[in-house]
């Protein structure tokens, strides 16, 4: 019997011996159950671009491109160039590569970058077989963009088959060469990783891994995500670059389009997969134009969000550059937006404070305390403030009665430490 | 109140006359000579001096000739007892080679996630010692992502499970890149766990290790520990699939051990039923704890341990009041962090009694017990002296009692005490070319790197499998090669020990608004142990199941306190879809082959605490199960039964009595777990079966329709077949050995002492008929007769 009828049978179809096949209809059945078995999944219904019955359109016909030779084979290679004048959303494609490199370095958290010019970027966009990682996932489709003067230039390397898959490499490698480092969209989990494994199971020199690496993701998040549901490139586009996207494929359904490429060799398949992806390198562009603006605190500063403003002073605070921080905070501090006033106000006085600059920080605790009698942070820092630098033990005491009493809010550490210290300003007061 | 030391306690015990009624055999295994052997001359002078100062002035025999062959690159089966230094013989071998070639990579499998933190720390403290910078990391699903990447590159010795190597690290092989290329050792340890389904597995998981090394042009050498058993080094080249030298005697000295094999006493002689092991085990434990000997039991179940620990702790909450964890149970399914609490109350002596299943087995650090109480027989006897080592491993005298259950494995084995002290008659079997698990693994190598053609993965017919893969839409074929094309990540589709990875997750909801997770079970224990109504216990606490959820893997339960405990019941039935072979003796037709099993769970008993009485029934509604196998069978025609002039419901329960005895003496035959095994009968056709209702069997046609049809239209069959898809391959095995099936079922059968069965020959009367043991033997006079 056959390994094939073997594996049927373990299924726990209900074939017997020496009867004949199951008829036609079964055979569907039984192929679905031997698939539940082998997967143990169920199996997905049929696709709305199941290519297998349609007449196949040749992709040369709906991309832009042609096969191109490297000396160890060819591939399908496509290149497109936005003009100047070109818009991306809110974005002149012109303007795009005005970028601060010690932004972008910034923004990297790598001062390397600081040394490049935008012209030195790679952008870098894969799409894959799927999502789970590991040797088995296939970058099928390579997106790299570049500045070139005042235009933008993509090319899309394209594996026709997983034989194209060390020419695309190759490829790949060389066009790599050319620039300095990468930018990219959550390419250190991802795309860099995946092509990592690659470069190994060809027996090929890695040359990306070793290329300083600018991935948008994190600073994306770090500065956006406090006004957005996620931190998706698409959701990011919509919310802050002004671009939706009409008809794009979704993420989820490319793996199992290209799939259906390699059964049918139907370029409409294809031909959305290509869009969808020339359209996130380009996205990555203004995504970092976007973000380098706002840690420059450069031109547009007055359109800037408040908020994102604020994350990108704490960024710049963080890496120990205070002073372009405090300019952030103080530009903010008077947002009509009261949390983010309320933070940056914060943020300055404990600034202030750090430089000595005692009657700067005490008029904003001071201004925030006629504000707000209960704010726990600024009467901490007052009745501080009072008790070790002017010795007003009473008037210390009173601002944190105040809160002790009235507010409702406190955890039972934050009434505690405010007990304690008021017990000491008690004694202090009444001490000769 | 003066405490007897364990000695004194020892001394009075076999001075009672009602203990020594029941013991079948006190055994003392006095201390013995260790051999010895200097170090070779090779050994590093640092790594000696490391080695000198922890006491180890010179090797013993076996952990001399065993280093000398890892040295010369042969791959090692070692055998040798507990305690016996077996890690120092691929300790030093690796250590050393990592001295002089600093590129040299080993990695070490444990069957379990503690026995690799175990290991990790004992190869950590060498190194620390030997002050050169050499990288030992456990790696395994609590690894922190932050940690793995240097792990990945600096790691010269990364400890891990089975596992992890199938879903963690082989898939991701280029981050291992450094690991795989330089890949001189593989160590396994405790072999003779990977037998039977996990062992297949693991055979499949080391093809593809093997393949992966090559691409790297590497090629390990494997040094394999095992606990005793018939075929170490026949399991080793089957798991192996390469030639390997067996290192088995031991050189190692031994401690004092009293060893006492003990059959609780028949409180029912007519029935014969002697009382439940727990019933001695708790006895002697709470004797034992009380004399402020630390005690360890191992139970058979996880439901004994909830029982046992609650009857413990019953003992000891009046006596020691406000010490909850006087006593603990500890088995799978505790959630880790009160393993870890038990795990170092049982070092620090602040826990002084633990109940547990096999879960602490194996060389979990939890210091030196002096006792321990098997209440039942473990299984395999290499389980049992594992369990037994459990106690002294480097302290001095010690004690191990097994206590034997009612049935026939357990009364086979204390009965026969020469059996057991003499010989290893357990055999490890593995069938890793089973087409399901074979597959499995092939798409998991095809993830990892392309299939060439021509190339070989297993006995069966690759080329053929790739393209019944490929046709399926999971790989695609081009230039002679196939690769993997899907989204899916094949090795997390299949776990390594059980047939269905899911988990039932089971969730408290006592509290409105306070969901818990209290534990999980896996898929086919939920069948039988969280359905609807039963009583699910964790750590002696209660719980009564509102609901079990499947499709969303949740078993809904709130506490409850109740006298009572439930035991699923369930029906198989069988239909034969192919035999394999066939035989005759006389007219009893003898075979293996093909079956397909259908399986559900009808409903349950409930039974009471102390006096196991039954106390009601009620049903449980879920899916019926199939799965499709092997199996052994023999069919006795009605026209030879009719000799036997017994009523149809006589032969029935004499088959059934019959098959119950061969379940049990099969899986001691071919070392499986009694539940890697199952019996039925019926007959070839699937289309009538057995229901063991609450009053008494029906012979019925067709599921939950309780009508009697004794035709002569069938003839009746018993099948023992293995419990897993596609089968183990212990099948065949069954079928060359039915000759000494038959006969050890004989005597078992002829020799037990009870009148009308028992549990522990053809199993307990009330449930098999007051006629099964009588019929059983007549039966199987016919099947020894010509």
């Amino acid at each position: 019997m056959s390994l094939r009828d073997r594996l049927g049978r373990l299924t726990g179809e209900g074939t017997q011996p020496g009867r004949s096949d199951p008829p036609g209809e079964l055979i569907s059945e039984l192929r679905r159950r031997i698939e539940e078995v082998v997967n143990r999944r169920p199996v997905p219904g049929p696709q709305a671009h199941s290519g297998r019955d349609r007449t196949g359109i040749p992709l040369e016909r709906l991309v832009t491109g042609e096969e191109v030779r490297t000396p160890r084979g060819g591939l399908f290679f496509s290149r497109s160039v936005l003009a100047g004048s070109h818009r991306h959303g809110v974005f002149r494609v012109g303007d795009l590569g005005h970028i601060d490199m010690r932004s972008a370095a910034l923004l990297a958290g790598s001062d390397e970058i600081a040394a490049f010019e935008p012209g030195h970027a790679l952008f870098l966009d894969t799409e894959t077989t799927g999502l789970a990682g590991g040797t088995g996932t296939f970058p099928f489709l390579i997106g790299l963009g570049w500045f070139e003067g005042d235009s933008f230039v993509t090319t899309q390397l394209f594996a026709r088959d997983f034989s194209e898959e060390i020419p695309m490499l190759c490829l790949l490698d060389e066009l790599a060469r050319d620039r300095r480092f990468l930018v990219t969209f959550n390419g250190r989990a991802f795309d860099l990783n995946l092509l990592s494994a690659r470069f190994v199971l060809n027996r090929m020199e890695d040359t990306l891994s070793n290329m300083p690496h600018l991935d948008l993701l994190h600073p994306g998040r770090r500065l956006l995500r406090h006004r957005m549901d996620n931190a998706r490139l698409t959701t990011i586009e919509a919310c802050v670059l002004g671009l939706t996207r009409d008809d794009d494929v979704p993420g989820y359904e490319i793996p199992r389009r290209y799939f259906d490429w390699l059964r049918s060799r139907d370029g409409s398949l294809m031909e959305d997969v290509f869009r969808h992806n020339r359209l996130d390198i380009v996205s990555m562009a203004a995504l970092l134009k976007h973000l380098a603006d706002l840690v420059a605190g450069g031109p547009g500063r007055e359109s800037a969000h408040p908020g994102d403003v604020l994350c990108a002073a704490r960024l710049h605070e963080e890496r120990g550059d205070t002073q372009t921080a405090l300019s952030m905070y103080e530009r903010i501090a008077g947002s009509p937006d009261s949390r983010v006033a309320i933070s940056a106000l914060r943020a300055c006085s404990l600034i202030y404070k750090k430089a000595s600059r005692w009657e700067d920080a005490v008029l904003i605790w001071e201004g925030m305390i006629s504000r707000d009698p209960l704010d726990l942070f600024a009467a901490e820092e007052l009745a501080k403030f009072c008790e070790h630098r002017r010795g007003e033990f009473k008037r210390a005491a009173l601002i944190v009665k105040t809160v002790l009493e009235g507010s409702r809010t406190l955890s039972p550490e934050e009434r505690s430490s405010l007990e304690h210290r008021l017990n000491r300003l008690a004694r202090k007061s009444s001490a000769p | 109140m003066a405490t007897l030391s364990l000695k004194e306690w020892l001394q009075r015990l076999e001075s009672d006359r009602r203990f020594r009624e029941n013991a079948t055999s006190v055994t003392h295994i006095p201390a013995s000579e260790g051999s010895y052997a200097p170090y070779p001359v090779w050994v590093h002078k640092g790594l000696k001096a490391v080695l000198e100062k922890r006491g180890i002035r010179r090797l013993y025999s076996h952990q001399a000739r065993a280093v000398e062959l890892v040295r010369q690159g042969r791959d090692v089966v070692l055998v040798t007892p507990t305690a016996s230094g077996k890690t120092l013989c691929y300790n030093l071998p690796v250590l050393q080679r990592i001295l002089e070639e600093p590129e040299t990579r080993a990695l070490y499998l444990f069957p379990t996630k503690a026995l690799a933190n175990d290991q990790m720390h004992e190869v950590h403290g060498l190194i620390g010692e030997l002050k050169a910078d050499i990288r030992t990391f456990t790696y395994d699903g609590d690894t922190p992502d932050d940690a793995r990447q240097a792990i990945r590159k600096q790691g010269h010795v990364v400890v891990t499970n089975p596992d992890m190597l199938h879903t963690g690290i082989l898939p991701h092989h280029t981050k291992w890149q450094k690991l795989f290329a330089n890949l001189r050792y593989v160590v396994v340890d405790e072999l003779h766990i990977y037998r039977g389904v996990f062992g297949s597995h693991l055979t499949n998981v080391f093809r593809r290790l093997k393949r992966v090394c090559r691409f790297y042009g590497a090629d390990p050498v494997f040094v394999c520990c095992s606990a005793t058993v018939a075929n170490p080094r026949e399991h080793a080249q089957n798991l192996l699939e390469k030639e390997v030298v067996l290192v088995d005697e031991s050189g190692a000295p031994r401690a004092e051990k009293t060893f006492v094999l003990f059959n609780p006493p028949i409180v029912n002689r007519e029935l014969g039923i002697r009382q439940s092991a727990l019933t001695p085990a708790r006895k002697i434990a709470g004797d034992l704890i009380g004399n402020h000997i630390q005690t360890i039991v191992f139970t058979t179940s996880r439901l004994n341990v909830e029982v046992l620990t609650r009857y413990l702790k019953d003992t000891f909450r009046a006596k020691i009041p406000g010490r909850d964890h006087y006593v603990a149970g500890y088995r799978g399914g505790y959630l880790p962090n009160l393993r870890r609490d038990i795990e170092k109350g049982l070092r620090e002596r602040s826990v002084m009694g633990v109940v547990s299943t096999n879960a602490l087995e194996l060389g979990i650090d939890i210091g030196d017990l002096e006792a321990c109480i098997m209440a039942g027989y473990p299984g395999t006897i290499a389980s049992t002296w594992q369990q037994a080592g459990r106690a002294g491993r480097r302290a001095g005298h010690s004690l191990a009692i097994l206590i034997a259950r009612s049935n026939p494995m357990d009364q086979f084995i204390v009965e026969h005490p020469d059996y057991f002290f003499s010989r290893s008659p357990e055999h490890c079997r593995v069938n890793p070319d089973n087409l399901l698990i074979l597959l499995h693994h092939i798409k998991s190598a095809a993830f990892e790197l392309p299939f060439e053609e021509g190339e070989r993965f297993g006995k069966e017919d690759l080329m053929e499998l790739l393209t019944y893969l490929e046709d399926k839409g999971v790989l695609h074929r081009v230039d002679q090669r196939w690769h993997w094309a899907a989204e899916s990540y094949p090795a997390d589709e299949v776990s390594l020990r059980t047939v269905n990875p899911e988990n039932v997750v089971v969730v408290d909801t006592t509290e409105t608004g306070n969901h818990r997770v209290i534990a999980e079970v896996d898929w086919d224990s939920a069948f039988t142990t969280v359905h609807d109504d039963a009583i699910y216990m964790v750590e002696s606490q209660q719980y009564h199941v509102d609901r079990l959820d499947l499709e969303r893997k949740k078993a809904y339960v709130k506490k409850v306190d109740v006298d009572y405990y439930t035991d699923a019941m369930t029906y198989t039935n069988v239909r034969v879809i192919d035999g394999f072979a066939v035989r005759k003796r006389g007219s009893v037709i003898i075979e293996h082959g093909e079956v397909q099993v259908s399986r559900k769970v009808v409903g349950y008993k409930k039974i009471k605490f102390y006096t196991s009485e039954n106390v009601g029934y009620g049903d449980v509604n879920l899916p019926q199960k199939d799965m499709h196998t092997t199996s052994y069978w023999f069919t006795v025609p009605w026209d030879l039964l009719d000799f036997l002039e017994l009523r149809r419901e006589e032969l029935i329960d004499g088959l059934a009595g019959l098959a119950y005895c061969l379940h049990h003496i099969a899986a001691m035959l071919v070392m499986a777990d009694i539940r890697d095994l199952d019996r039925c009968i019926g007959d070839k056709s699937g289309e009538w079966f057995v229901r063991y209702g609450a009053d008494r069997r029906l012979i019925t046609a067709t599921p939950g329709q309780p009508m009697n049809v004794m035709e002569n239209a069938f003839d009746p069959t018993v099948f023992v077949f293995d419990a897993y898809p596609g089968g183990i391959g212990f099948s065949d095995l069954l079928y060359e050995r039915h000759d000494e099936l038959v006969s050890a079922a004989q005597s078992l059968i002829s020799s037990c002492p009870c009148e009308h069965g028992c549990p522990m020959c053809v199993g307990p009367a009330l449930e098999v008929g007051p006629s099964a043991k009588a019929s059983a033997l007549a039966i199987l006079g016919l099947l020894e007769a010509p």
